[in-house]
């Protein structure tokens, strides 16, 4: 005021002028729903066989956090660099991204984060228990197999594995041939089990005799030794064609190979596709044979596709009935064979919703080829009384049966699996040691309330990530469907597509036909997942919000509940409906 | 130094010399001179402020109501409709505690057109919460707003400096303007209590629920009524600076023995003081009351020259409808409580820029004089009958 | 995933007395992360009048003039000449009107201010309605809307006034749409007019208001975007009057944003497919003043639309 002010009474100044904030104003009271940071399934996760966190896996590529998001994997599945090949990867079938333009390649993804780590040689920080003391012994080093005793491992189990073969790896090493799956790859995932403390005894054939003296070596056993034994072709002549399973096991030593000219392969699954192929690699122009009809054939699509791009053909509802070597030139090298087919047609009832094909009349056609070869199926061994019968206490899981004898036995893999691939067989593997840990630590009853509780989803998948507790145990089952998904924050991108050979040049060797993602092809492939169900920080709940009620407290988010009004943009604006609405309960 | 200066141009003199920062006004007849030398100042460099040429008086009023929440002086002057257009922003600026000024010339309102003097512009802006300073002259337009930036920012009060229409606005006298320096020691520059500052974030003129608008509104007129104190204290330091009177809130002239005492106010006080001077030399005990401030109205002051006269009358060049002279309407609440108060006729005269003559400021004491009581609430003077008549034909 | 670059400051406070899924308030944090403390916010009477708060609290962390309704323009001004006065030219003035403010009662003044090109951002806020008097009419309410005093069939018939275009007739420096469901163009747009010193800026912000639009408290961001998608508020900026630029294509159908709102739930087939023609009739007419010149960015959205529908299709 002036200097010469004189007055002492001051002039009151009573204006509406603010002095403090409205954060006296608890305005949460007004909110009569609440919105929730609820994580939820992603469906890649819930149709992976292995329950892969495959949401969170590519968020971390996304960000570049390579070997995180490899370590998210080996939660679940200790063969990324394998799967990434040979998985038929039903989650890109689930990925809610094909109603926006293309799925994910998660395959691909998931193969550049295997082969990143064996380059580096890393190996996986992964939640694991300190030894427990138990000893469990695993019957067959394939899939199933080596997945269990990881698991069992990572349990606090202490493990050896029995293989019959001279190198471990089963189907993986035997049945898959090169330019599907390099040995190094198969080598470098094995050779990390091992150093896991995992003990792999080769040539070590289990019978019903040495299999006494394991138990009494052991408090659990784990038998997943697969279905070694071929189906053999029972029409006449059939014991002159060769088991397409042998066969790819033997083109894997450079062994003498005396065949050219046509051969005929009688099957319609994987292994008689991978044994066309390989033929067509050695110089013979393969006929596949089949029964039914193509889109019947149990093998995987992509890998139908595949065949048929090579120039394999396909003699569809064909069924062989006699094998005969030619009579007019018996003498010929190589043989001539004279392949007798029955034509089928598709009866008008079906079984099972699958087609059923019968004879059609009696049409008849003659192959002359140089080789038959079958790849109609296998069947197991029933090592330690399988399948346990009504004389043992047991329990039929999902991938896996186990009894209770004089000590507890699982039998996994191919054995046990609804679906036969390699995956299923980790699953296998995965479930068996989660079934044991629960038996010991709980008892028999609460084995399958355990596994139901670490269930992906619905459907009967488990994570090892959820039984040992964690971020994923706490996300709800519910599977996001495209619906849910706030499709404005997301605009049509190509997906990646891999450097793959011509024909031309796949042909004369087993060079691998797709090559791995570079680190910015895979980099940008990942940040094309939706991240469904997951929050990825992207922070449009906390931009979003009108009453800066949304906080960041050590990288995760809070909602402010003194402020928040409920009105629920942050959960439609979460563009991956990681978050709900609920009523709010007085 | 005296110079020979229109009415308006003592307002502009004043502003200059308030060292006004921002300006903002739209034209009206008769108040463009104002704000037209204070444009050339701007201009020329003569004054450091900012000019804003907005597009209406209503314009105007929220410019320098924004301009003097921001902390800065700030004037602008308007007239009649203008006056008018502003009403809503007039109590904004006073609810709001500016210490705004403005000089307002008085004018006829519409319709009929009319640019010429009347006081009901101002006077139907009594309610707004404004302070209202009458002027009778040149010298007393230059001191009236000098005292006013004085005034107002002392109180928080923004106020109005009125002036006649023509009379005074266009009327060319000796003015006694004074050096920047001594303005200088009679304003020091503008310290507000409260503006809008990012060092110190506040909402200004936010809502203001019951719980607390009476006491905000009772606060205005506890302010208002420290005004009369405040203006004989800035009145002291005036005459020390400048060495001479300013105008007082209420003049008496010649008013102890009077029989007849005339309350007047603006140029009509000019005009009385020489009615005065001629009755008195013939022996008529006649007095006059000048009344500067309207508001606050100086009830004291009125009780004390008035209460013991025998008659008085009150000019009016103004009229609020249905009742009658504002002047008197308030003369006669001011007084009424008073024992024995005297008679007051309420004359109406001059509406509309009609002449207001020695002869008719006789006329009225003369009719104040032959009755006994007021024959009628309103008197008006110097109706021209037949066209009144005319009406009914 | 679109990468927003926002600033992370926000200067409004917990507390605010904004109805739950406020488009207005939305706007303001936005924009206020933009032009940050040092600024003074100019708010005529609107929604945000309440909204700021109640005496004797702020909701906002910087200074603001509440001021009469039909001032912004003139009170922006006078609150700019002071700051020069005292020598504060890095202070940026705001004024911040709802649409009742900008396109009636407030046009006047807001016209002399721009006309004066004074040095401050003239932000329209814009809900289509007198929504803090109960959903009235203004001349920004869009053919088509009930309103209260446009009720049952008298539903309003004639168009939004287009204010864009009227504050780009003035020729000022800087014109723009802003919307709350694209919060980094906003703050870009925000930002650029804050480093536009000098002349006036304006800034016009669809800010869905649920309780007048008849929407879910939920669906304000998702509405405001619809708008930009159907092509019934485009996005766009026009420098000096002159130079259009297109920040985003439409084309959605209108009906797509129609349907979701309380507000046009009467209207049938035939006045959705009139609705559609204005608004085509408007983009077309847009599309030539932007003329030759386009931006990228929105020659990249077109390609995505492009790219989005072919993968519809197959």
């Amino acid at each position: 005021m002036a200097p010469q002010e004189a007055f002492v009474d001051p002039v009151p100044l009573f204006v509406p002028c603010s002095r403090t904030s409205t954060e006296v104003n608890k305005t949460g009271s007004w909110r009569y729903l609440r919105p929730t940071y609820t994580e939820k399934t992603a469906p890649c996760g819930a149709a992976c066989p292995a329950g892969e966190d495959i949401a969170r896996i590519a968020m971390l590529a996304s960000r570049g956090l390579f070997q995180e998001a490899w370590e998210t994997i080996l939660q679940e599945n200790p063969f990324p660099a394998v799967c990434g090949r040979v998985c038929f990867h039903p989650c890109e079938g689930a990925c809610n991204r094909a109603q926006l333009d293309e799925p994910i390649a998660i395959h691909q993804l998931e193969r550049f984060l295997g082969d990143t780590a064996l380059a580096a040689g890393t190996q996986a920080a992964v939640n694991e228990r300190s030894a427990q003391g138990r000893k469990a012994a695993v019957v067959g080093a394939g899939p199933a197999g080596l997945a269990a005793a990881f698991f069992l491992t990572r349990l606090g189990f202490t493990c050896e594995v029995f293989e019959a073969q001279p190198e471990p790896g089963g189907l993986l090493r035997w049945g898959i041939p090169a330019y599907r799956l390099p040995k190094e790859v198969l080598q470098g995932e094995i050779k990390r089990i091992e150093n896991r403390g995992v003990k792999i005894l080769c040539q070590t054939p289990v019978t019903a005799r040495t299999l006494e003296k394991i138990k009494a070596r052991n408090d659990a056993l784990f038998i997943a030794g697969g279905y070694g034994r071929p189906i053999r072709l029972n029409i006449p002549g059939g014991e002159m064609a060769c088991d397409g399973l042998s066969f790819l096991a033997q083109i894997r030593s450079p062994a003498t190979f005396a065949i050219s000219g046509t051969a005929a392969v009688i099957g319609g699954g994987n292994t008689a596709l991978d044994v066309a192929r390989t033929l067509l690699r050695r110089g013979v122009e393969p006929v596949l044979v089949y029964r039914r009809r193509r889109q019947d054939m149990p093998a995987f699509a992509p890998e139908v596709d595949m065949a048929l791009k090579e120039g394999i053909k396909i003699k569809e509802l064909s069924a062989p009935i006699r094998i005969a070597q030619d009579p007019n030139d018996p003498e010929s090298f190589p043989l001539n064979y004279e392949l007798t087919l029955q034509k089928m047609k598709v009866s008008s009832t079906a079984i099972n919703g699958r087609a059923r094909v019968i004879p059609d009349g009696n049409k008849i056609e003659t192959l002359r080829v140089q080789g038959v070869f079958t790849a109609i199926g296998a069947e197991g061994d029933n090592l330690g009384d399988f399948p346990p019968g009504a004389n043992q206490k047991h329990l039929e899981l999902s991938h896996c049966q186990m009894a209770l004898q004089d000590l507890p036995v699982i039998w996994g893999g191919d054995l046990a699996t609804p679906v036969k691939s390699v995956t299923h067989a980790i699953a296998s593997g995965k479930q068996a040691a989660i079934a044991l840990d629960t038996l010991f630590a709980e008892g028999w009853d609460a084995v399958a309330t355990r596994l139901s509780a670490c269930r992906i989803g619905s459907g009967p998948t488990v994570s090892m990530a959820a039984y040992l507790g964690g971020d994923r145990e706490r996300r709800s089952a519910r599977v996001v469907t495209f619906d849910e998904i706030n499709a404005d924050y997301f605009h049509p991108r190509a997906r990646v597509t891999p450097v793959t050979l011509d024909v031309e040049q796949r042909l004369p060797s087993f060079a691998e036909i797709e090559q791995t993602l570079v680190t910015g092809a895979a980099r940008e492939e990942a940040t094309r997942c939706f991240n469904c169900g997951i929050c990825n920080a992207c922070d449009n709940c906390r931009l979003f919000c009108p009453e800066m009620a949304v906080a960041v407290e050590n990288t995760a988010r809070r909602i402010n509940l003194d402020y928040c009004k409920g009105c629920g943009i942050c959960v439609v604006e979460c563009p991956r409906n990681a978050m709900v609405l609920e009523e709010e309960t007085p | 130094m005296k110079q020979v200066l229109e009415g308006s141009h003592a307002v502009s003199e004043a502003v200059r010399l308030a060292r006004v920062q921002v300006i903002s006004a739209y034209p009206i007849t008769p108040q463009t001179h104002i704000v037209e030398a204070i444009s050339a100042f701007c201009a020329d460099g003569t004054m450091d402020a900012r000019f804003l040429c907005v597009e209406s008086e209503h314009s105007a009023m929220a410019a320098v109501i924004a301009a003097a929440s921001t902390g800065v002086r700030a004037f602008t002057a308007t007239s009649s409709h203008g006056l008018a257009y502003m009403h809503e922003l007039l109590h904004w600026a006073a609810a709001a505690r500016l210490p705004i000024v403005m000089a307002e010339v008085n004018r006829a309102l519409g319709p009929g057109w009319n640019i010429w003097m009347d006081q009901t512009d101002s006077l139907s802006q009594r309610d707004t919460g404004w302070i209202q300073l009458y002027c009778e002259d040149g010298q007393d337009v230059l001191d009236t707003t000098l005292m006013a930036f004085r005034l107002a920012e002392a109180v928080h009060l923004p106020v109005m400096v009125v002036l006649d229409a023509f009379y005074l606005s266009h009327t060319f006298e000796p003015v006694d303007v004074p050096r920047q320096n001594q303005v200088d020691r009679f304003l020091p520059p503008l310290v507000p209590r409260i503006s809008l500052d990012t060092a110190h974030p506040r909402v200004l003129n936010q809502m203001a629920p019951p719980g607390v608008y009476m006491e905000m509104r009772y606060n205005i007129q506890t302010a208002m009524a420290q005004v009369p104190r405040r203006l004989t204290q800035y009145q002291k330091e005036f005459r020390a600076i400048f060495d001479r009177p300013p105008g007082d809130a209420v003049e008496a002239v010649q008013c102890e023995d009077a029989e007849v005492v005339l309350v007047t106010s603006g140029t009509i006080s000019s005009t009385c003081r020489q009615v005065i001077s001629d009755l008195r030399s013939r022996g008529e005990k006649i007095g006059m009351l000048k009344i500067k401030m309207f508001r606050p109205f100086p009830i004291a002051l009125v009780r004390r020259f008035l209460g013991a006269a025998r008659k008085v009358a009150v000019v009016d060049r103004n009229f609020s409808f249905g009742a009658s002279g504002v002047f008197a309407q308030e003369l006669r609440a001011a007084l009424c409580n008073l024992d024995g108060h005297p008679p007051v006729f309420g004359y109406i005269a001059g509406l509309g820029g009609r002449d207001v003559t020695p002869d008719t400021l006789v006329e009225i004491y003369r009719r104040t004089q032959d009755c006994p009581t007021p024959p009628e609430e309103s008197i008006w003077i110097g109706l021209n009958q037949e066209v009144v008549q005319s009406w009914y034909n | 995933m679109v990468q927003l670059d926002i600033p992370p400051n926000d200067y409004i406070n917990p507390g605010h007395l904004g109805c739950p899924g406020c488009g207005a308030t939305l706007a303001m944090k936005f924009a206020l992360k933009a032009l940050g403390e040092k600024t003074v916010v100019v708010i005529p009477a609107s929604c945000w009048g309440v909204i700021a708060g109640p005496y004797p609290q702020s909701a906002l962390q910087v200074p603001v003039l509440q001021m009469a309704f039909a001032t912004a323009g003139a009170a922006a001004s006078g609150v700019r000449a002071a700051l020069d006065m005292k020598g504060d030219t890095a202070t940026t003035v705001l004024s911040w009107a709802g649409d009742g403010g900008t396109f009636d009662i407030g046009f006047q003044s807001l016209s002399g201010a721009v006309e004066r090109n004074e040095d401050c951002i003239f932000v329209c806020y814009d809900n289509e309605a007198y929504m803090n008097t109960g959903v009235q009419r203004s001349s920004s309410t869009p053919y088509g809307t009930r309103t209260t005093t446009t009720p049952g069939q008298g539903w309003k018939k004639t168009r939004k006034k287009n204010m864009v275009e009227a504050l780009a007739a003035h020729r000022i420096p800087y014109a723009a749409t802003a919307s709350i469901a694209f919060p980094e163009d906003l703050i870009c747009k925000f930002q650029k007019a804050k480093d536009l010193r000098g002349g006036s800026r304006f800034i016009h912000i669809l800010a869905p208001c649920p309780t007048g639009w008849g929407i879910a408290s939920d669906m304000s961001v998702k509405i405001a975007r619809l708008a930009v998608q159907t092509n019934v508020f485009p996005l766009y900026e026009v420098q000096d009057g002159l130079k259009y630029t297109l920040n985003y294509q439409g084309g959605r159908p209108v009906q797509d944003y129609l349907q979701v709102q309380g507000r046009f739930k009467h209207l049938t087939g035939a006045d959705c497919d009139q609705i559609q023609q204005k608004v085509d009739e408007d983009w077309e007419l847009l599309r030539g003043k932007a003329g030759i010149y386009v931006d990228p960015a929105a020659a990249r959205a077109r390609e995505q639309r492009q790219c989005k529908s072919k993968a519809r299709k197959s």
